[in-house]
């Protein structure tokens, strides 16, 4: 139960929303109490990344971020990015590498992961291990996910025509 | 046939299907305690300690009490004052009763005070600062030898600290436990060496850091009894300990384990729910408790830092003539593992080389420091540091490459070791001999994959950066014999799915997958036709939960023989439904077959038949397992790393971590714990570490200040899994979740001396540390 | 750091404004990544600065500008000619961090671990206030003391200008960490001017292993006039010890730290050589 005195307004997994809030109420806090609850509290001093979400499309630690901050933007959680029916690419090699032991870290890992996928045009490895430095996995030493990963991105490399503009995740 | 070769029939087992719950849980659907919450759930928040020692001369909560929101206060005037042990173990527990909910007296910083139950969090964190306390400051105790020293403070000066079983425990001199034991005479082991050895060597406080905290949630059912959902390695020592806790009948409490984000030992002990419970008994309303980072840093359990003597003789020719092992460990402000993890680091160490004389004392000491518990590896990891670098300056006083040293020493297929009868947990041990053993093979395919033949000696290398090559054998146990038990119900659905129940519980291991395996291959059936549900007081049998590398081992084989149980049954219907005797029915694909496979009813019909036709019974299978042995997993670990002998920062270049964990029920699985308990050894080897200030808080429970790896700093790992089979296991298995965190700091602390000449016995290797060592080395 | 409001001001001259009626009661926030390590217990009034157009990477002349409100990762994707800050960008906290922490967050209010004020000291940025109208001032004068002077009635850190480096520039950065993610131990930058193998001129500056970051004096003297080698770079290295005040870290004694940033001052030396060969080339 939170005392609420303000609203903040953004597009939420792609429908705009209004909710209330606190000037000091973090977007993790308010996510989770409105059912986005695939968004983890790992630390709260955002170095785990098991609340990772996207805002405009980067990777951002929603318990650092106010909420009040995400007013106009476009957040993205785990739950926009895959169903039982139509798991997304990167889920379904996670599940069938193994990579998934407790998993709580994984839905912050999938959000990493599509922010990459979404920015960037080549997949070196150094790249990557830059979009996912900031979710920690104690079970997996990383192995299990990197090979997943590493599946995913191959094959949307492979798939995707060149054209893109390399710079997209620069610009606001 | 070779031992291994059994398991090339397997249709269900040595496979790596998915894990049940993987999707689930990427897809980020509801599975852990805090997505269970009710929103209108009270929050609960702890005044904590900030001082080491102390005695608390008064405590006011009245204010507090009457603040906005609060809907109750706990503190040791309120609550009932029980001594238990917070360590989920066997019962009666091998370890002091020496904790009680809230008490006068005050430990670590860290210990709790007083706790608040309100509406919000804020309103809990406004409380806790009205709440006053006066504090009578003791004499803290940080060291083991200030706790060891005549006429040192008393931690634990109340009058109820006992231990509930007859060992030794002497609080007034801050002894939490005293075993030893001799085989043969080291005495006289020692006159025959040529060279001999006396060594001392320190291991590190370090934590668990599962990403999600401890978590636990209180609720009154419409019945009156407390729901307990928390994230626990033990659900039933949980039931137990709470009801003794809050002087409450079992029957009263329910304990449910939903997915929990990670354990690794430091969910086996039960911190936060006798008071989430308390709440709820207190309020009526559905009570959280989350521990925040610092607080699981601060507060939750460790790995016990450990102070190891070792002295051993050799022979020339390689013969290991003597050991002597002297272990101390600092359980911190409460003894809940003391003995047992100082057991360990005998009982899982000392029987992997040969040797005809070995002598063990290992104690427990408090100290008013955060408090030490299970964690992977368990004593052994710690001792491991120490046997395994002493090997590698054996093998150099005899001029023997190190990895012939321990081909030649360690122990075999068929052989015993007195210490396995000699020491247990709380008990003399079990007397055993090695069955499955693939540790001659992991050193041959670990030797090829590291490239060990191009290991050069350091005398002959010059530069800031040198290359070192290091290596360590390693071995756990599997569940521990005569005290663990574990146990399993089956039972058929209408269309041949199958309930399985087990007490077990999957900390994020997979161990459910695991054990469904199991079940499908006992029955003949896919996995997929396995409905797994595990670690629920009220609805599945027994088991003593997560811990000591035991639920595939043990709780997999009371799976198997359930599994049997329910497949009798099966045999028998089907036989009856084909008119044939049973000895002319076989299980096949889901199905009984007649001898001449002409006739099949599948187990669809047969459960059908059986719940609704005719005979009608329920298709239910039911077993519970002990052990009578603790079968080792063995490992040999390499690596080489690079020195910058400038600042003494050392790189990984490759780390290659082999392992015998006997039959690998689900391959896939059994590689992801040695990947992750591989990993957590590198970082605990290299930069995981707890720093304190000098009143003993500790410096830097956050993850920017506590280094664990991320993917930007995992270095190549390769691992090798190497088969062997375990009669005494479900289809071969022994245990696989421990033994490979034990290798990274030896096989480091052999790979600098390889590469620089430098020796340190104390970890983790701080560039510092590293650099003095190498300082040291170039003066002589 | 506690907030009790909100605001988003859709202009400089309004945010401004905003803080100057504020005054200790209100408080710029771009990221606010930086809050978590503010203790204040006051609640404050946040200005949000992230929408007034400061976010933005252009070369202008002499000079790179960048935008005080420019995510630390969208400096380390920018590639420009001889550009360098991705280097150090890339080095700083977490991919989550460097999307949403702004350059200016990053140093408006100096925190003992910061890497970038030690880049801009060597690099010689420029650092753009405004108070109403722009005005500029060198980075040795701006992280002459903790900022915050400078931003008394409202005034807001609006860019940084980086010197274009020339051919005869060589840059070289280096962060210590113990792991990839991990504050710095030491952290040093170092920018050298050549001429036919001769330093004619050094900036090197170092942070985190020492109270406040600053320029380091007697290891530029020992450098300048001199050719650019590796004896020469380890003598002027060895000139840091007595230059400033090393201290301990992370369970590791001040003498230590002392050692580990000399070597890294080192190493960056050798990495300016090297850049400025490379581009010279």
């Amino acid at each position: 139960m939170t005392t609420t005195t303000h609203t903040v307004t953004f597009t939420i997994n792609g429908e705009k929303k209004t909710f209330a809030t606190r000037p000091d109420e973090k977007l993790l806090t308010l996510l989770r109490r409105e059912g986005y609850r695939g968004t983890k509290y790992g630390c709260g001093q955002g170095t785990c990344g098991a609340c990772t979400v996207l805002l405009d499309g980067r990777a951002t630690y929603a318990c650092l971020l106010y909420a009040m901050q995400a007013e106009g933007r476009k957040v993205r959680t785990i739950e926009s990015v895959g169903t039982f029916d139509k798991p997304g690419e990167f889920q379904k090699e996670l599940v069938a590498a193994g990579a998934v032991q407790c998993g709580y870290c994984i839905p912050g890992m999938v959000m990493s992961a599509t922010a990459l996928m979404e920015t960037e045009e080549v997949f070196e490895d150094e790249i990557v291990k830059e979009y996912m430095d900031g979710n920690l996995c104690r079970c997996t030493g990383y192995e299990k996910i990197w090979v997943a990963l590493r599946k995913t991105l191959d094959k949307q490399a492979s798939a995707k025509p060149a054209a893109k503009k390399t710079a997209k995740g620069a610009k606001k | 046939m070779k031992r291994h070769e059994k398991a090339r029939n397997f249709k269900q087992v040595n496979t790596s299907v998915t894990k049940i719950d993987a999707l689930q849980l990427a897809l980020g659907k509801d599975s852990y305690v805090a997505d269970f919450v009710p929103n209108d759930a009270l929050i609960i928040k702890m005044l904590w300690s900030p001082h080491a020692h102390a005695r608390i001369k008064k405590l006011d909560v009245s204010k507090a009490e009457k603040m906005p929101g609060v809907k109750a206060v706990l503190w040791y005037g309120n609550v009932p004052r029980i001594a238990h042990c917070t360590a989920g173990q066997g019962f009666p527990e091998p370890s002091p009763y020496d904790t009680f909910m809230f008490d006068k007296k005050v430990r670590f910083v860290g210990d709790r005070v007083a706790a608040v139950a309100a509406e919000t969090e804020e309103q809990a964190l406004a409380a806790l600062e009205v709440i006053k306390v006066e504090y009578e400051l003791l004499k803290p105790v940080f060291t083991l030898d200030e706790a060891m020293a005549p006429g040192a403070p008393v931690i634990h000066d109340e009058a109820e600290a006992h231990v509930p079983i007859p060992i030794p425990y002497e609080p007034k001199k801050n002894l939490v436990a005293h075993v030893a034991c001799e085989a043969g005479s080291f005495e006289a082991g020692l006159k025959q060496a040529d060279f001999k050895f006396d060594h001392t060597y320190e291991t590190p406080y370090a934590q668990h850091c599962p990403i999600e905290p401890y978590t636990s949630l209180a609720q009154i059912a419409p019945s009156g009894r407390i729901h307990i959902t928390t994230s626990t390695q033990v659900p039933f020592h949980c039931r137990r300990i709470v009801a003794k806790t809050l002087d409450v009948p079992v029957q009263k409490i329910r304990v449910v384990k939903p997915r929990i984000g990670g354990g690794f030992g430091c969910k086996q002990e039960i911190l936060l729910d006798d008071v989430t419970a308390m709440f709820a008994l207190r309020t009526g309303r559905a009570c959280l408790w989350q521990f925040n980072r610092e607080e699981t840093f601060r507060t939750g359990r460790t790995r016990h830092p450990f102070r190891i003597r070792l002295q051993a003789g050799v022979k020339k020719d390689g013969t290991i003539t003597a050991i002597n092992m002297e272990a101390i460990n600092n359980t911190g402000a409460y003894g809940g593992h003391g003995l047992t993890v100082v057991s360990c680091a005998g009982s899982k160490v000392l029987p992997l080389y040969h040797c005809e004389n070995i002598k063990f004392d290992g104690k427990s000491y408090y100290t008013n420091l955060p408090v030490a518990g299970a964690y992977r590896g368990f004593g052994a990891t710690q001792a491991f540091f120490a046997m395994e670098s002493l090997m590698d300056q054996m093998a150099e006083a005899i001029g023997m490459d190190p990895m012939k040293f321990r081909q030649i020493n360690h122990i075999r297929e068929g052989e015993g070791s007195p210490i396995f009868a000699a020491l247990g947990e709380g008990r003399e041990g079990t007397p055993m001999t090695v069955g499955s053993n693939a540790l001659a093979e992991c050193i041959v395919q670990g030797a090829e994959a590291i490239k060990w033949q191009d290991r050069k000696d350091w005398r002959g290398k010059t530069g800031r950066y040198r290359r070192g090559m290091g290596m360590a054998c390693l071995m756990q146990g599997s569940s521990i014999p005569d005290i663990d038990m574990g146990a399993a119900s089956i039972k058929i659905n209408d269309d041949g799915s199958f309930n399985l129940l087990v007490g077990a519980t999957d900390l994020g291991t997979g161990s459910d997958t695991v054990l469904a395996q199991i079940a499908a291959e006992e029955l003949e059936t896919a996995t997929d036709k396995m409905i797994v549900y595990s670690s629920d007081t009220d609805l599945t049998p027994f088991d003593v939960g997560a811990y000591a590398s035991s639920t595939t081992y043990l709780s997999g084989e009371a799976v198997r023989k359930a599994a049997a149980d329910a497949k009798r049954q099966i045999l028998h219907t089907g036989a009856e439904m084909l008119g044939l005797p049973v000895e002319q029915v076989r299980c096949e694909d889901s199905a009984v077959i007649s001898a001449d496979d002409k006739h099949r009813v599948t187990y669809g019909d047969i459960a059908k038949y059986s719940l609704y036709q005719k005979n009608q019974y329920q298709i239910i299978g039911t077993a519970s397992h002990i052990t009578k042995k603790s079968p080792p997993p063995f490992a040999a670990h390499f690596a080489e790393i690079e020195v910058d002998t400038w600042t003494g920062f050392i790189k990984v270049l490759n780390y290659v971590s082999t392992i015998d964990c006997g039959t690998a029920v689900n391959p896939q699985l059994a590689e992801g714990q040695t990947e992750g308990g591989t990993l957590n050894g590198i970082s605990y080897a290299l930069t995981e570490e707890y720093l304190f200030d000098r009143d003993g808080k500790m410096q830097n429970a956050s993850f920017a200040d506590y280094h664990i790896y991320s993917m930007r700093d995992r270095p190549p790992l390769n691992i090798i899994l190497v088969p062997s089979y375990e009669d005494t296991g479900p289809f071969g298995a022994k245990s696989v979740s421990e033994v490979s965190i034990n290798g990274a700091a030896p096989v480091f602390a052999n790979a600098l001396y390889n590469a620089t000449g430098a020796r340190v016995r104390e970890f983790p290797l701080t560039p510092e540390r590293v650099l003095k060592a190498i300082k040291a080395a170039e003066k002589k | 750091m506690k907030l009790s409001e909100f605001i988003r001001p859709a202009t400089l001259a309004e945010a401004r404004k905003a803080l100057r009626a504020l005054g200790p009661k209100g408080m710029p926030l771009a990221g606010g990544t930086a809050l978590h390590f503010m203790q204040g217990k006051t609640p404050v009034t946040a200005v949000d600065v992230t929408r007034l157009g400061l976010s933005y990477i252009r070369q202008k002349g002499n000079y790179f500008v960048i935008g005080a409100a420019t995510p630390l990762s969208d400096i380390q994707r920018y590639r420009g000619p001889r550009w360098a800050m991705h280097e150090i960008c890339r080095r700083i906290s977490t991919h989550q961090i460097r999307n949403v922490s702004t350059i200016g967050g990053n140093i408006a209010r100096v925190f003992p671990w910061a890497d970038l004020p030690v880049v801009l000291l060597a690099m010689d940025a420029r650092l753009v206030i405004y108070s109403g109208k722009e005005k500029e001032m060198t980075a040795d004068e701006y992280f002459s003391a903790q900022p915050a002077r400078l931003f008394r009635g409202g005034d807001l850190l609006t860019a940084v200008k980086i010197p274009v480096l020339k051919a005869h520039h060589g840059f070289g950065s280096v962060k210590v960490t113990r792991n990839a993610a991990a504050f710095s131990l030491a952290t040093v930058a170092a920018l050298l001017e050549l001429k036919d193998g001769v330093i004619k001129a050094a900036r090197v500056a170092a942070g985190s292993a020492i109270p406040f970051p600053q320029r380091l004096k007697p290891v530029e003297a020992a450098l300048v006039g001199k050719e650019a080698v590796t004896a020469v770079f380890k003598e002027a290295a060895a000139a840091a010890g007595a230059a400033a005040k090393w201290v301990g870290g992370e369970g590791m004694s001040a003498d230590y730290i002392r050692q580990l940033a000399e070597v890294s001052i080192l190493d960056a030396l050798e990495r300016a050589a090297e850049f400025a060969r490379g581009r010279a080339e």
